[in-house]
């Protein structure tokens, strides 16, 4: 019962204010001082008298519009229930205002010509003006109404379209280690301190390594040559942060560097190398990345280091599990990622496909 | 003040990157002409070898190095000098440094920041802190910690790659794509995904080493991938078999490890 109680006091409620805001008063007030000018002339009763009466309907007439769609019938659409209840409000209203004028005695309303006279006229005028209305209210309503859904599924689109890009951003994150990435520009900005012609070179092998990591990450187009471009960016940088302990080489055949290859999947193999094989190696090494075509036709891509070699207890990343399923994936199941000693030392990392 | 101003003081300088040695060196040498840079050291061993054979006052010491990092070399140092470490880990390393015990840079720093390290490195060689030794330690051990953490994972060290001959090259198997492993006369027989090899790794050996969250012995000579099991099926005489996943290959479960098997 209470919650009945208090559901119909908050729907008054919201009726009220939904009826009475500034805008809506506004517009009536309007509407009726100019409707009133308009049909004073076969009134007798004088302009300003006439304007509180048509407005005292008026305002009836609203509530009317409003409750009916407060309280629409089931089964009833609502703009059938609200034109509705204006049709009934508008006349019901006019004869309650007449009633009181006479001081509520029907015999005295009925006895007085120009009073029925006036409530038949006022009738009319509501009936003619009040349903028009009352359908264009309903019109511009819908009318917000999918303006403001149009801006809600904007809303989620580029709520989507956010969540696409963070993850896309996650993912560059992933593959773009922060501490190579400042320890790069570390590096940069002492050439460009001191002056160093090293600067330019270095710099644009940064650019070039970061235009190719960041659309590359879902590139279907990747071939084997934009991946050692990428690869060859990468370890240029590496080789000037560590000139004396690394040196690299990159052979890819001209016959091969058109074929169909995964983006940053040599990389990973690469960063790989640089990471657990000579980075941690006092000594340093040196990588070398080379595809062949075997008589067989498959292709063999290979990144060999020498560098620190693998511990048996060395916890394998998820680079490499996924890279292995990105593989099968990108060509099938001939694909093959093997990790093997390299000779004398370090790591050779063989992607073997059918190509 | 001027006291401050015209310390003289020595310095180490430890970085495996030589441009980050030459522009740290470069910078030092126009915020505080009184230092003189007595050596560089290109590794975590170098840093310690160095620091035994000059003893300079300060030592900048790159956290990350090859071989022995910079954080063993400061704890090889530990009180003998001032410390500032410098890293391009941005993460692991504040909240250690935090504590306030020991100066860093931040890679790539800028000159601003570096003049403040400076001004502190001269208070502190002034005006020595006899209390801070012990925060200095308590600093190192987390930041040890911390490496040690995010390097190696604390529970022992499980065997991750198996090394096996294929051909005339040594393969690294990920363990995870081993099926089985049996004693084959002298060797020990490896059923991957790929095929199959010979280890001379034991079967006892391999137990004690694999993790046995994914591995586990079901025979004297037998020890399998838990991953890799179809089913199992009890035979004669307490004893069982198991069948693998995709393949036709049937091991035996001798009676003294059928209750692997009991709680599945």
């Amino acid at each position: 019962m209470t919650a009945l109680a208090t559901d119909i006091g908050s729907r008054t409620k919201a009726l009220l204010l939904s009826v009475f805001t500034w805008k809506r008063l506004l517009f009536t007030v309007v509407t009726v001082v100019v409707i009133t000018a308009l049909v004073q002339p076969i009134f007798f009763t004088p302009y300003h008298e006439l304007v509180w009466q048509l407005l005292a309907i008026a305002l009836f007439v609203q509530l009317a519009f409003s409750a009916g769609e407060y309280w629409a019938l089931p089964g009833v659409p609502r703009w059938v229930a609200q034109v509705l209840a204006v049709v009934l409000a508008g006349p019901l209203a006019t004869l309650l205002l007449q009633l009181a004028l006479v001081g509520g005695s029907w015999s005295a309303f009925v006895g007085h010509r120009g009073m029925v006279h006036g409530f038949f006229v006022v009738t009319v005028l509501v009936l003619v003006f009040a349903p028009s209305m009352a359908l264009g209210a309903l019109y511009r309503q819908r009318d917000a109404q999918a303006q403001h859904d149009a801006l809600a599924f904007a809303l989620e689109k580029s709520e989507l379209e956010k969540q696409a890009l963070d993850a896309r951003l996650k993912l560059l994150h992933a593959q773009i280690e922060p501490h190579f990435l400042f320890n790069t520009l570390a590096n940069v900005q002492e050439l460009v301190e001191s002056g160093s012609s090293l600067a330019a070179p270095v710099l644009r092998s940064l650019i070039a390594y970061l235009r190719a990591a960041m659309p590359l990450l879902d590139h279907i187009d990747a071939t084997l040559a934009t991946e050692a471009s990428l690869v060859r960016a990468y370890l240029e940088l590496m080789h000037l942060r560590m000139p004396d302990r690394f040196a690299f080489a990159i052979d890819i055949p001209p016959g091969l560097a058109g074929l169909r290859f995964p983006s940053m999947a040599l990389l990973t193999l690469v960063e790989n190398a640089i990471r657990h094989g000579i980075d941690p190696a006092e000594q340093g090494g040196r990588i070398d990345v080379r595809a062949e075509r075997l008589v067989s036709g498959e292709v063999r891509v290979s990144v060999a280091d020498t560098g620190a070699g693998l511990l048996d207890t060395a916890t394998p990343g998820t680079g490499l599990a996924n890279l292995r399923e990105r593989l099968l994936v990108f060509y099938g199941s001939g694909a093959r990622l093997e990790l093997a000693e390299n000779v004398p030392r370090g790591v050779l990392a063989t992607i073997s496909f059918q190509g | 003040m001027t006291t401050i101003a015209k310390v003289n003081a020595t310095a180490l300088i430890a970085d495996d990157e030589p441009l980050l040695r030459e522009r740290l060196r470069g910078h030092l040498a126009r915020l505080w002409p009184g230092l003189t840079i007595v050596a560089e050291a290109r590794n975590g061993r170098e840093a310690i070898e160095l620091f035994e054979q000059h003893a300079p006052q300060i030592v900048f010491l790159d956290v990350h190095m090859p071989g022995q990092s910079g954080i063993e070399a400061a704890r090889a140092i530990a009180r003998k000098a001032q410390i500032v470490f410098v890293t391009a880990h941005n993460r692991y390393a504040v909240e250690a440094f935090e504590h306030g015990a020991i100066d860093y840079l931040v890679k790539p720093y800028d000159e601003t920041r570096l003049a403040d390290t400076v001004e502190r490195l001269k208070s502190g060689l002034v005006r020595p802190n006899a209390e801070s030794g012990a925060a200095i330690d308590a600093a190192l051990e987390r930041l040890a910690a911390e490496l040690e953490r995010r390097g190696t994972p604390s529970a022992p060290a499980r065997l991750q790659w198996i090394r096996a001959s294929v051909g005339s090259s040594v393969r690294l198997i990920p363990v995870e794509q081993v099926i089985y492993l049996r004693a084959d006369e002298k060797y020990t027989l490896v059923a991957w995904e790929g095929g199959e090899a010979l280890i001379r790794k034991t079967i006892r050996e391999l137990v004690d080493e694999l993790d046995p969250q994914k591995f586990a012995q079901i025979h004297r000579s037998v020890i399998v991938n838990l991953h890799q099991v179809a089913q199992v099926q009890r035979g004669i005489n307490e004893t069982a078999e198991v069948h693998l996943k995709g393949r036709s290959d049937v091991l035996p479960v001798s009676r003294s490890f059928v209750h692997v098997f009991r709680q599945m």
